[in-house]
């Protein structure tokens, strides 16, 4: 049974699977099923050491770059619609292949082209955010955020970061103003 | 008083409060609430709060209509532990959301939620949802919607529709018996949507009934009571008081007139078979005036004329906004709104719709026109009746 967290609470990986290595985060919501627009939401990681910024530019894993420079961490892809069972997208991350110097992997997810579609995540239908173990399929975390969410276009679901030797997931659930821009360059991500 | 903008939520201070739909002067919506079950639907006409059932849930919902607003009453008390939530909803009778302005909802406990309507396509649109979220009941401004307006909404929420007819449609059956938790598919069912509003385009419709009896036939005049502030410091504030009443004439070629002028309020179940419930000068009735009609002498009547007006305040149709809405026991809703424009502020008296007797059928036409008095409406009609000035 996988530990449900709410917002803010943390849980050991670590202990949940002794000898975890490699894990799927996956992100879900609901696709739309009113008419309008259709709801576009990317999903980032922030690859970041102790300051809480991202190692290099390349540590910044988003539709446009979507494997880390070690391959520890890895977006499969973007799902467009949210449509299909489980998670909408997900993240491949090899946690005994990230470098001793990240700290954190911030997990974001941020609705594309919000102000112009008039959007926000609470038009968004649960959303939620879960590990999974790589080596049996079972998921050990999962935060469900939809209480914890309003006006928000973009938001950090959750974090998954080191404790002493242990890998930890915490639930976030904070939103951010002004979608994937400011949001990567508050984590010391360089714009072009 | 919390703003709640599109997306948002909070938690509901109490479970008994009321929720309006304040809608622009005017403009042809709708509304309802719906109760829904974990799978998102409904599961029978007994979920359906709208216009042709005004109660759900054992009291738990309850609607109430006038001019300027639509209301709900929740108590949510008596709201089932297995609905997981109620969807309140606005509808279209034409056109697109952009086209409204200034629609707003409103609780009793100070939450209000502007909808956004600049850009909108959908022609139905979920307002706001009230649903449990850890023994809490929370409210969201929803604001999202469907282009293909209440059918498209009601089939969203497992509602299906009976097909619009201009002709009488089956009345809604009643909501199914409650079934067994175990039971995975929800029964599906129908309700009757249709409402017929006469227009300029289209003036007439016809309710046919086999044997000529119609049940108790309820006439609703309705129009906005807010007072028009006037004068200094308000003084010569007041609102319009708008009467209901009716010309009658019997196939014996017996006439008369029902109004609370003179006092002829009629009686029900003898000559002349029509009543008006109670005269409202006190401007607090909310749901306007009522007339009734035992539609089960109907074929002993010949034509009833159908008219409002202005005992005291300007004739001023158009501030009024009023609506006659006629309610015929297994019929859709008829509703004729006092829209047109009167030549002249003397025109006190506006012949609304006209009821005639076709081969026992009742066929009714839009007439709004205007007239200065009972006097003129009698001769436009060739009713024939004496007239003397009175008083209420």
């Amino acid at each position: 049974m996988a530990v449900s967290l709410q917002k803010g609470g943390n849980v050991s990986l670590t202990k949940e699977a002794p000898g975890l290595s490699k894990v799927i985060v996956g992100l879900g919501w609901d696709p739309r099923a009113t008419d309008g627009t259709d709801f576009d939401l990317d999903a980032s990681v922030f690859i970041c050491g102790e300051d809480g910024k991202v190692l290099s530019d390349g540590h910044f894993v988003f539709y446009n770059n979507t494997k880390s420079p070690d391959g520890s961490v890895e977006h499969t892809g973007d799902n467009r619609t949210g449509a299909g069972e489980g998670d909408d997208e997900q993240v491949k991350v090899d946690l005994g292949k990230v470098p001793a110097e990240v700290k954190k992997l911030v997990f974001a997810v941020t609705i594309h082209e919000a102000a112009a579609r008039k959007q926000n995540f609470g038009q968004v239908g649960n959303a939620f955010m879960r590990v999974i173990n790589q080596d049996g399929d079972k998921e050990l975390a999962r935060y469900d955020l939809s209480e914890d969410y309003s006006v928000e276009t973009a938001m950090i679901f959750g974090e998954v970061y080191r404790h002493n030797d242990e890998w930890k997931f915490k639930a976030i659930g904070a939103g951010f103003e002004g979608g994937l821009g400011p949001l990567a360059s508050s984590h010391g991500v360089n714009l072009g | 008083m919390t703003t709640l903008a599109m997306g948002a939520n909070a938690p509901l201070p109490s479970l008994t409060f009321a929720l309006d739909v304040l809608l622009p002067q005017g403009a042809g919506i709708d509304v309802t609430a719906l109760q829904l079950y974990a799978n998102g639907k409904v599961r029978g006409d007994g979920d359906m709060c709208f216009f042709n059932q005004k109660t759900i849930g054992g009291g738990a919902v309850s609607l109430s209509i006038s001019a300027d607003k639509q209301s709900f009453a929740f108590d949510l008390a008596k709201v089932g532990s297995d609905v997981d939530k109620i969807v309140v909803n606005a509808t279209l009778d034409n056109g697109a959301f952009s086209s409204v302005r200034d629609l707003k909802i409103v609780t009793s406990d100070g939450i209000e939620m502007p909808v956004d309507t600049s850009d909108r396509s959908e022609a139905a649109l979920i307002l706001c949802e009230i649903y449990r979220r850890n023994d809490q009941w929370k409210i969201r401004n929803v604001s999202q919607g469907f282009n293909g307006g209440l059918q498209a909404l009601a089939e969203h929420f497992g509602v299906e529709v009976a097909a619009p007819a201009a002709a009488p449609a089956a009345q809604a059956s009643p909501a199914p018996a409650a079934k067994p938790a175990s039971v995975p598919e929800t029964p599906r069912s129908t309700v009757n949507l249709s409402k017929v509003s006469l227009t300029k385009q289209e003036s007439t419709i016809s309710l046919k009934k086999a044997d000529g009896k119609f049940g108790r036939i309820r006439v609703n005049l309705n129009w906005n009571q807010k007072p028009k502030p006037g004068g200094f410091f308000g003084m010569g504030k007041r609102s319009i008081d708008l009467d209901l009443g009716a010309f009658i004439e019997f196939q014996t070629g017996e006439k008369g007139v029902v109004q609370a002028l003179g006092n002829s309020f009629g009686d029900l179940n003898n000559m002349p078979f029509t009543k008006l419930m109670a005269d409202d000068r006190s401007g607090t009735s909310t749901d306007g005036e009522w007339l009734e009609i035992n539609g089960d002498a109907w074929p002993s009547f010949r034509r009833i004329l159908i008219v409002a007006f202005i005992y005291e305040g300007v004739a001023n149709w158009q501030e009024t906004d009023g609506v006659i809405r006629m309610m015929v026991p297994g019929q859709p809703e008829i509703e004729v709104r006092m829209n047109e424009l009167s030549t002249s502020r003397k025109d006190v008296m506006c012949a609304v719709a006209l009821l005639e007797n076709d081969n026992n059928q009742i066929r009714v036409s839009r007439e709004v026109r205007f007239f200065n008095g009972h006097e003129q409406v009698d001769r436009a009609y060739g009713w024939g009746l004496a007239w003397r000035a009175g008083r209420k």
